[in-house]
């Protein structure tokens, strides 16, 4: 029994409940119409409502156990093997992780040669390390050990093949019960005057709950995530030096300068740069489209700009080293041989270039918050506006943009937000090298930038150089956090003052 | 239509001051006003009655060409302002509603301060040429508008902080601070409560001292309080125009009558 359990796949299993509940769905239905007489007017809910009742009470319940037990199992399993490997061993290997994953590795290797045939079932429960070359034994059915096996991790690998086929047999054995269970109760609930609509819809509402609070659940847990290892970076690194220091330069074999202000300036530089570009062309672009542009331009127009959103940030990088920066060097740099005859520009990269290109990335989100905000001030108040006599533009000026304030202020904030976090353009056009200055010619580097180069590479994660990677993303993660929050505050406060 | 202009009452007979022939609007397709002849006086106050729908709002909308705004609206025929044809070449529609000024259904205070929304007319025509002047001209206004007692304290608080009537009385005083020669209010009560709207009437009633005062509205009960002359308009066309006492007492055309007594609208 445990053997034949044990070798259900877990996605076998899925598909058994699964039937089982297609099965309930088709038998519940008809029993409920047998319960009426035969007449389904006779029945609280529509039939197929019966036959979803008993296909929730299968599946839903039993699969949520699949799940939960198949993310506990190893944690348990792992905590029972660690015991059997001496203390020093763990010490030697660095860390309990490695050895766990060597103990995983032999104990998959003695799956893959029992499934093989190489090996009994007995035959690999029964293996000594001292009177066999496990190693040899597992390198014929194509699974590579690195190392002589010593005789604590063999055990442990098999005790760790024992344990996980018996819960693995124990969870197929508790999930299917679960699911006849729940095909028993739906058999009992199923009667004429059992209400199956109000448990379906019950259940409908609890499938959407569930799957808005795993979207939740997953930017808490990447924030947990980011906080634990910035708590370690700050173990190892005095957070006086992070915010308040004066420079930026890693060095990998450690005690090295990592102060945020530097990055924090280049990325505020570069990102003002871009809404010096992208606030007054989105705005006024969001003014021709709403106010001026007929129909036709509008319908022709709009989606047009808003090509310029759906282009990936990486192609707009491309621009920006290979067409933006090239262009600049010749107006602003090359001394005589430049358009203006001066040499203050040497790099492709720099601030104005990055700058520039991330201003035309966001045009598109400024115009069309813009145009919104800008459609949503009510007709009465241009009416009113042109009923005393004012022009076009005088109502745009003295009364609509006035009105649409503080909403275009909230898009230019989540505009911002964007431009801060931006990564792809600034890695591309913006240089490497952190320091304070306000010469926009010059490459500078920013946070996201910092980020990637920190975690590529080799790198250990034991570091504060790599660790530090958290330390700014956290950092940055607030700064936007706190913009958007104060830009929906913006723009939920402005919408409650027309609707 | 045009003789009933002799006054049968005690109102005393003034020039013309609006006059239209022939006026015919669409909305694209739609003829929403036909053929319509009217002489609006000047100094009187002149009310458009009729169901929903009827074209009374379209055809105010065309006297300070209001409906220039809306793309797919087009006017023919003549409207004369003081023997001025207003749709000329010549005329500019905005310095036209200058001098016609309009009241909405609505109360649309800017999202300005009380003063700032009555100085805006002013200052976007340069009425006034220090801020003395402009002090007087919203002084002015606001107590012609009959609503300064109450706001005098708060000229900088925003217009919309207002209550609705007061709101309402806000828009009349900011029309009123151009120094208009019409003033057109489509339905200015129908969204005050009674109080509200008996100020709001009081109000028409002494603006007809300085102005031409043309007004739509649903409420039979207004017209007949508010106005010396009614048009009725049903369907695009405009059927019985006259004195007030005798539209509302003896009306010639039968739809006047049925629209009158309830049955039709």
């Amino acid at each position: 029994m445990t053997q034949l359990f044990s070798s259900i796949s877990a996605s076998v299993l899925v598909l058994i409940v699964l039937g089982l509940g297609i099965v309930g769905y088709v038998t519940m239905r008809s029993r409920a119409i047998a319960s009426g007489g035969g007449d389904a007017r006779n029945l609280h809910s529509l039939p197929s409502y019966y036959g979803a009742n008993a296909a929730m009470m299968i599946a839903i319940p039993s699969l949520l156990v699949m799940v939960l037990w198949m993310l506990l199992q190893p944690m348990v399993i792992q905590n029972t093997v660690i015991k059997l490997i001496p203390d020093q061993m763990v010490s030697e290997g660095s860390s309990v992780g490695l050895v766990m994953s060597d103990v995983r590795r032999i104990a998959d290797g003695l799956d893959a040669a029992v499934a093989q045939g190489a090996m009994s079932g007995q035959e690999a429960a029964g293996l000594d390390a001292v009177e066999t070359d496990v190693r040899s034994r597992l390198a014929e059915v194509g699974v590579a050990l690195g190392s002589d096996v010593q005789a604590p991790i063999l055990a442990a690998a098999q005790k760790y093949r024992l344990l996980s086929q018996s819960w693995r047999a124990a969870m197929v054995a508790v999930v299917l019960v679960m699911a006849l269970a729940g095909l028993g109760f739906a058999y009992r609930q199923t009667d004429k005057d059992f209400r199956a609509r109000n448990v379906v819809e019950a259940g409908v509402k609890g499938l959407l709950i569930i799957a808005a609070s795993l979207a939740i659940l997953t930017t808490v847990g990447i924030v947990f995530s980011m906080l634990f290892e910035s708590i370690n970076f700050f173990r190892m690194h005095p957070w006086q030096d992070f915010f308040l220091g004066g420079s930026w330069a890693p060095n990998f074999r450690g005690n090295s300068d990592l102060s945020i202000l530097p990055l924090l300036w280049g990325t505020l530089y570069i990102s003002f740069i871009a809404l010096l570009v992208a606030v007054p062309i989105g705005l006024f672009a969001a003014i021709y489209l709403s106010e001026y542009a007929g129909p036709k331009v509008r319908s022709a127009a709009k989606p047009l700009l808003e090509i310029l959103a759906g282009i990936p940030t990486i192609v707009y990088g491309l621009f920006a080293l290979l067409t933006v920066g090239p262009f600049l060097v010749n107006i602003f740099g090359r001394g005589d041989n430049g358009v203006l005859g001066v040499d203050w520009m040497s790099g492709a990269t720099s601030v104005l270039t990055a700058g520039l290109v991330m201003g035309i990335m966001l045009i598109p989100f400024v115009s069309s918050l813009s145009d919104d905000i800008i459609n949503a001030v009510p007709q009465s108040l241009r009416d009113g506006s042109y009923g005393l006599g004012a022009t076009h533009s005088e109502t745009v000026r003295q009364v609509i943009l006035p009105a649409a304030l503080p909403g275009i202020v909230g898009a230019i904030l989540l505009a911002a937000s964007r431009a801060i976090g931006e990564t792809m353009i600034v890695v591309l056009g913006a240089g490497a090298i952190a320091r304070f200055s306000g010469n926009p010619f010059e490459g500078m580097t920013t946070i996201t930038t910092r980020i990637v180069s920190q975690l590529t590479g080799d790198t250990d994660f034991a570091s504060a150089e790599t660790l530090v990677a958290f330390a700014l993303g956290l950092t940055l993660f607030v700064l936007t956090l706190a913009l958007n929050v104060l830009a929906l505050y913006i723009v939920r406060k402005y919408r409650e003052q027309y609707e | 239509m045009k003789d009933s202009n002799i006054s049968e009452n005690d109102v005393i007979t003034q020039p013309v001051k609006i006059a239209a022939r022939n006026v015919q609007v669409y909305y694209g397709d739609n003829h929403a006003i036909k053929d319509v002849n009217v002489e609006i006086d000047d100094k009187t106050v002149t009310a458009f009655i009729g169901p929903s729908g009827c074209g009374k709002s379209t055809f105010l909308r065309c006297i300070n060409r209001m409906n220039d705004t809306i793309d797919i609206c087009r006017v023919t025929g003549d409207i004369e302002i003081d023997g001025e044809d207003i749709y000329d070449r010549k005329v500019d529609p905005v310095q036209l509603r200058a001098k016609v000024g309009m009241v909405f259904q609505k109360p649309n205070p800017f999202p300005k301060s009380i003063y700032d929304n009555v100085a805006y007319g002013p200052r976007i025509h340069g009425l006034a040429r220090n801020k003395a002047e402009l002090d007087d001209i919203v002084e002015r206004a606001l107590k012609r508008g009959a609503i300064w007692n109450e706001v005098k304290d708060r000229l900088n608080e925003p217009g919309t902080g207002l209550s609705g009537g007061q709101q309402q009385r806000l828009c009349i005083a900011r029309a009123v601070a151009t120094e208009p020669e019409v003033l057109l209010m489509d339905e200015p009560c129908s969204a005050l409560d009674p109080i509200a709207t008996a100020q709001v009437e009081e109000l028409i009633d002494e603006l007809r001292q300085n102005y031409s005062v043309v007004i739509v509205t649903h409420s039979m009960q207004q017209a007949a309080r508010v106005s010396q002359k009614t048009a009725f308009f049903h369907l695009g066309h405009l059927v019985e125009f006259g004195d007030t006492d005798k539209i509302f007492t003896a009306p010639e055309d039968p739809r006047t009558e049925s629209y009158i007594t309830g049955r039709i609208g």
